[in-house]
This record gives structure tokens, sequence and C-alpha cells, in this order.
């Protein structure tokens, strides 16, 4: 029966190119190819947050009367719908994890170099757009510590110089997190960044097909001359391999799912004072901790804006990391940029562990 | 601006300069030799008052000790400043303090200009009430207005530091009414002493704990029951009026019971007076803790209705702290429970209620509104042992769905082996082997 289709759309659309590919496409296999699976995992977990966040968006209602009654609803009366809502709430933040994983391997084993400068670039992007995706995702179930949060999140965007009231207002669609800002929040989150993501994710895809897995230069440099690297074929081997990773992230959401629920909490109330401890999610909370433990002023310029620009401009150095690496560009070991990727994972780890200490100790549940 | 125009300028700033002085000079502060002279006298009882009265709302408003006093603030000279002939009128005692204030404060028109609001039958009332009566059988031992408010440095009544401010109220009370040797010679209608241990006592109760430790300023003191001005202790058949001013339900219900005949102290019997303790449900009952017992005894109507009131109450109390109990135990897991919760508070408001039927001291309303709580504590546990039995497919349906993946998980381990060994997919090479990723 497949093999009657297979043979009905080849007759219409020629599928000699694409079998062609498929069964010469091969993946080199060395002591560092499991790294190259995150990239996989990242891109199954994205599928389960499509697919649950359609179901979500069945009964979901996005309004500040509505919105955390809806989720309510959902949690206990949709049949499945705490599984569905649990799954798209802990799939989001192993698809952060995974993706923070994919960019730090990918990273460190020099993957951006020549010629997948613009694969990198597009990756990176698509790590910005799961981040939007998470903080514009965090308000919708309109609860008090997302609305606090947002509060807080929205206020430094609007520290920004020149455009930062702007900004501001354009985020919470005036001057204080409102139900306008939930509306806002909520068509970023189901439409607008959905799209660009299929554009970013599309392209990313297509450059890693087209260009093939990167071979790390380490692994490079040892190979004498005339020795081939060993391969893998892609189709089974690789993609089997893939869907046994991918089983597994669905076991540990299932079980995520079931034995840690994610909590809904109180109904935001705008009138009400701000909770004790009151924290962004784990992916944003080193940088909150960074901007909180500033100065008031540095050199004269106000501490959260110096904050702001700091993090603003790491975001762009990480961006052009392909263009201002010139020692691996040069074939050289890049070891200062290794050492970057170090301090930035211990800086971040530290922060975040950090953060959540202070946020314990504010009185706020990790 | 060009230099001419800040030339013509100059005149009309010096003339608005001087006239300015000339105002000040001209309207001097009205003279007081009596503070003057007072602030310089080294006897502190005499030297006080002027000191005091610097803190004074009358100073505030414009009055001076001449109001009051009587003389004449305008001269220097002590023989005229307090001469009769002037109007001096020396310290007011006992009645005349009554009559000195009631002067401005008995009289409507004149308290308007200052208070508008403020009561003007203070005279009146004092003279109603058990000072204003020993005062005019000659007793000067008795408060006066001075005696609470204070004469010199008399604060606001909301005055935090004024002593007829809530929290001051007992103390200011006690400095006479703590006092034995003040209170020697007064005695009850009994004939029995005064006793001088109400503030004490008071200082124990829940009311105290409620103004002091929890900052209510609506948590009743002295003045709340015994009036203020027309203080009066509340005698038989009041009590349950006076406590009912805030206790209202308590008091409807306790006026319709058969106790309302039998009590002679009203809800004192069981509650006391100025040592009210927090009420708990161990008070009702017939067990040695209990008060019931004091006077039934075993066989009797009441003694029954005790027991039965008790029973139902904590059958009531023990169905809601199990289904709490539940509650918490499925909020734990996961399971939404906010409308359950919300149920929760509405049995344990059917609680609050059955204890307020208690003071009926018939068990038919209480057993009623036990009745109907318990309804909603077995709908809340209904819907918290469903919400277990969810769980408990939860987590069976995901050891199934765990079961299932493994299997494929395997199956696909084993399949990858089997192609990898048809394809020839070789380990990477030796010496690839055991370098971490951060050395690349």
């Amino acid at each position: 029966m497949l093999q009657r289709v297979v043979d009905w759309l080849d007759e219409r659309l020629d599928l000699d190119d694409v079998r062609h590919f498929v069964g010469e496409k091969s993946v080199p296999v060395h002591v560092h190819k499991l790294w190259y699976y995150l990239g996989g995992v990242t891109l199954f977990l994205l599928g389960v947050q499509l697919a649950t966040g359609i179901l979500l968006l069945l009964y979901y209602r996005p309004s500040a009367e509505q919105a955390y009654e809806s989720v309510q609803f959902i949690v206990t009366t949709v049949q499945f719908g705490w599984l569905v809502r649990n799954i798209h709430a802990w799939s989001a933040n192993l698809l952060i994890a995974t993706a923070f994983a994919h960019l730090f391997s990918v990273f460190l084993l020099k993957a951006y170099r020549k010629p997948r400068e613009l694969t990198w670039v597009t990756g990176v992007v698509l790590l910005f757009l799961m981040l939007a995706f998470g903080f514009s995702g965090y308000l919708l179930p309109w609860n008090e510590l997302s609305f606090f949060a947002t509060k807080v999140g929205t206020s430094i965007a609007g520290a920004l110089p020149l455009v930062g009231g702007f900004m501001l207002r354009l985020l919470r669609g005036g001057d204080d997190v409102t139900g306008a800002t939930l509306s806002r929040f909520y068509g970023m989150h189901v439409a607008i960044l959905p799209a660009v993501t299929t554009l970013f994710v599309g392209i990313h895809l297509l450059l890693v097909q087209r260009q093939g897995m990167s071979v790390p230069p380490s692994i490079e440099r040892k190979l004498k001359p005339g020795d081939e690297l060993p391969q893998m074929k892609f189709f089974p081997n690789y993609v089997l391999r893939d869907v046994v990773l991918w089983y597994v992230a669905l076991a540990l959401l299932a079980a995520l799912a079931a034995f840690y629920p994610w909590e809904l909490g109180q109904k935001a109330d705008p009138f009400a004072p701000v909770p004790a401890g009151i924290r962004p999610e784990w992916y944003f909370l080193a940088m909150f901790q960074v901007l909180k433990l500033l100065p008031s002023h540095i050199f004269g310029i106000e501490g959260e804006l110096v904050g702001v620009i700091g993090f603003s401009l790491a975001g762009l150095v990480l961006l052009l990391v392909p263009f201002l690496d010139r020692q691996t560009a040069r074939g050289e070991p890049g070891r200062i940029f290794t050492v970057l990727a170090a301090i930035a994972l211990v800086f971040m780890v530290a922060f975040t562990v950090y953060g959540y200490i202070a946020a314990l100790q504010a009185g706020a549940a990790p | 601006m060009p230099a001419a125009r800040h030339a013509r300028l100059l005149p009309l700033a010096a003339a608005l300069v001087l006239g300015l002085s000339y105002g000040a000079i001209a309207a001097p502060a009205a003279k007081n030799s009596c503070a003057t002279c007072h602030a310089r006298l080294t006897r502190s009882a005499s030297a006080l008052p002027s000191l005091q009265f610097r803190e004074d709302v009358h100073r505030d408003l414009g009055f001076t000790c001449a109001d009051c006093h009587g003389g004449d603030p305008t001269s220097d000279d002590q023989s005229q400043a307090m001469s009769p002939a002037r109007g001096y009128r020396g310290v007011p005692t006992g009645a005349e303090v009554i009559a000195r204030c009631a002067k401005c404060h008995s009289d409507a028109a004149f308290m308007h200009r200052f208070a508008p609001r403020q009561r003007v039958d203070q005279a009146s009332e004092y003279a109603s009430s058990v000072h204003g009566k020993r005062l005019a059988t000659g007793d000067t031992q008795v408060a006066t207005c001075a005696s609470c408010h204070g004469a010199h440095g008399i604060r606001l009544v909301h005055d935090a530091k004024s002593p007829v401010f809530p929290t001051n109220v007992a103390a200011t009370c006690g400095s006479c009414h703590s006092n034995p040797e003040h209170m020697k010679g007064y005695t009850l209608d009994s004939g029995a002493p005064l006793p001088t241990n109400q503030q004490a006592e008071y200082e124990t109760s829940v009311h105290h704990e409620a103004m002091v430790t929890r900052n209510d300023l609506s948590a009743p003191t002295c003045n709340d029951c015994h009036g203020n001005h027309g203080a009066a202790p509340p005698g038989v058949g009041t009590v349950a009026a006076v406590c009912g001013t805030c206790h209202a339900v308590f008091a409807v219900r306790f006026d319709a019971s058969v106790h309302k005949q039998v009590f002679d102290r009203g809800c004192a019997e069981c509650h006391g007076n100025h040592a009210v303790k927090a009420a708990s449900d161990r008070m009702l009952g017939t067990d040695q803790a209990a008060l019931c017992g004091t006077c039934h005894s075993e066989g009797d109507n009441g003694f029954k209705a005790a027991i039965q009131m008790r029973a139902a109450i904590d059958k009531l109390k023990q169905g809601l702290d199990q289904a709490a109990l539940l509650i918490a135990r499925v909020k734990n897991a996961g399971i939404e429970t906010s409308d359950q919760e919300l149920q929760l508070g509405e049995a344990a408001n059917r609680l609050t209620q059955a204890r307020t039927e208690v003071h009926t001291f018939n068990p038919a309303p209480v057993d009623g509104v036990v009745k109907d709580g318990l309804g909603i504590v077995s709908r809340v546990e209904a819907t918290g042992h469903s919400a277990e039995a969810e769980l408990r497919f939860r987590r069976q349906g995901l050891a199934a769905s765990l079961v299932a993946i493994l299997l494929v998980v395997v199956a696909l381990g084993l399949k990858i082996r089997q192609i990898d060994r048809r394809a020839g997919v070789s380990a990477p090479p030796a010496a690839d082997k055991g370098g971490p990723a951060a050395r690349a």
C-alpha cells in the first residue's frame, strides 16, 4: 500500500532527487557525535509545543477576566486537559534547556565556523525566539506570579535608552500591565512568534541538511592525510537514534506531568501588593539577579541601564560569534572563545542558583 | 531684562518689604505674663503647667491660661495679674472643674467654632455617672474631667499620647481603680469592698490582647462597657446588652434562651467580665474543662443538651479536619481544588454559626446548622475521593505509557544494532576517544 502511494507520488513529482539525497546522506561518526542529537530533541520538543499549544487554544480565553478561569477549566474539567497543559509547561522548559545545551555544544565544538555561519545565526535567533515564547507564554495563565514577573520584565525593557518608553508601551499596550498586555502577549505567542519561528526553523534545517554535520576541528586535526572519518547513514541509522531520544524525552515529559504538575497559583490581582520573592522563569533568573545586584548608578549612568545595555551587547556578540572568532576561522584552536563560553556558562549557572536562593529567602516557593 | 526696568521695580520691592515688616511689628502675639512667670519658677509644681500647656490642644486653638483661671495676663505685676478683682479664679477643684470645662464644652454655639461635630452633653452625662453623683454628695476623690483628660497638656482623643486614647484608657482608669489606697471605703452594692484588680484582669483578657497585640483599636476597653462621661457599671440584666453592642448575634440568641432568666450576670456567668478569655469549644459540655457541669448535673435536660451540642460541634470539626487533609493531599499532587477550598470555607462558616447557636442553649438549631455543614463536608470528601481515583488513574496511565515507550525504545535499539551491523558502522578511531567537548 505504502509502495503504491510512493509510486503514485513518484509518477507525478519525480522523487529521484529526494531518494538520492536521503540514500546518500551520512553523518560522521566520532567521539563527540552524541552532541548532534541535541538539535533533533529540541526540534521534537518544539513539535510537542506546537501540538499541545493548538489543543490548549481550543479552551483558552485571552482576557484578564477569563484567562485564569479558562486555564483552571482546562486542568480540572477538560478530559486530559491537565496532561496537555502540564506537558506544554514542562516541554517549554525542557525545550529551552535543550536549546541552551545545543547552543553551548555547537559553540564549544566550533561548528559555527565557515561555511556554517548562517546556521549559527539562525540558531541564535531561534534561541531568542524561544525565550520570547517563554516570556509571552508565562503571562497567559494570568496568575499572581506571572503578572508581577511580567511587570518587572517589561519594566526592564523600559530602561533601554531612547526607545525604552516606546518599547514599554508597545509590550504592555499602555503604561501598565493590563488585559491589553495579555491580548498582546497572546497574539505574539500564538501568531507572530510561531510564524517567525517556522521561517527560521525552515532555514536552519535547510542549512543543516544542505551542509551536513560539522566535524569538530579537534577531530579533523587528528586525521592523517588521506584518512576519512567513518560515516553513519542518516536514514535510517541516525534517524532511528534520534527517534529513541525523542521517546525518552516523551517518557520524561509524561513522568514530569504526572508527578510534578505545573502549579496554577492565585489569580492575578493588579491591586494586590507585590508578593515577596517575585522572580521570572529560571532562564531569565541569572539576568534578573544581576540587574537586582547592580548599584543604582555606575559611572553616573543608571545601573539598570548599564545592565540592559550589557546584556544586549552580549546577545549581539553571541549572534556574531562566527564573524568575531578569527582564530577558529584561520583553522587555529580558538581558545579565547572557548574560555568566554566557559565563563558565560559558569556565570549563568551561578547567578541562576543565587537567584533561586534569594527568591527562597524572600519567601517565594522555587 | 534691561537695567532701567530693574531700577523702576526697586521702590515697589522696598515698599513690599517694609509693608510686611510693619505688619509683623504691628500684630505682636498677645502678652501672656502667666506663661512667662510660671516658666521661670523653680518649683516644678508651679512651672509644670506652663510647660505642659505648650502641647495642649486648647493652646493650639488660641486659648490662654486666663480663659480657665481668669486674671490679667497683660500685667507683669503678680498682684495685679492674679487679682480676684481682675477675675482671677485660681486652681479649680471638684465641681469647679466640671463647671469650667462645661462653660465652653456644653455651649453648642461656641463649640461649633472649633469642633462642630463634638458632643456637648459631657457635663450632663457626667452628672448621671457614679463619679458625678458622688461628687454631688461632696466626694472630691472621684474623677473629674482633668483626672482622665489631664489639665494642662490636654490632647485630642485620637492622639495616641492622650490618656483617653483606646490603648491608654485601662491605665488611666487604673490610676485610681487599681490603687487600693485611693479606692478604700468604696463598696459594691452588696457592701463588699470595691475590687482593685480590674485592670490586672483586663490585661489578661482576649480584648486587651486584640487591642495591644493585634493593634485592633475597635477592641473594647473600660469605657466601651462602662461608658466614659456617664461611667456606670453595667447592672444585672444589662450585661448581655453591653456585650451585644459588639457580639450582636450572640446577644440575640441569648436573649431568647432560658438562661436569660437564670443568669444573674448574663454573658459574664460563663465568659467572665474583665478577664474575658478567648471562647473555645472546651467550655461546652460536661467534662471537667467545660462550664455547663458547674450548674447542671447528670440526667437533667441542660446536661443532656450540653452533651448533644458538644457532640454535634465535634463531629463537624472532625469532618472538616479530615476533608481539609484530603483536599490538601490531592492539591499537593497537582489537582486543582479551589472550588473545594471555597466549600470548606463555607463549611467552616457553618461551624461558626453552630457555635453561635450554642447561645440558644437548645440542641435543635445547633443540629440543623451542623447537618448543613456535614452535607458540605461530605460533598467535598466525595470530590476529594474522585480526585484520588483520578490520581491513581494518571499514575497507572503513566506506568502503562512508560512500559510502552520502553518496549518501543528496546525494539528500536535492536533494530539499530541490526542495521548498524548490516551497514558496517564502526566505532570512532581509538585516538579520538576521551576528549571532552570543551577540548574541541
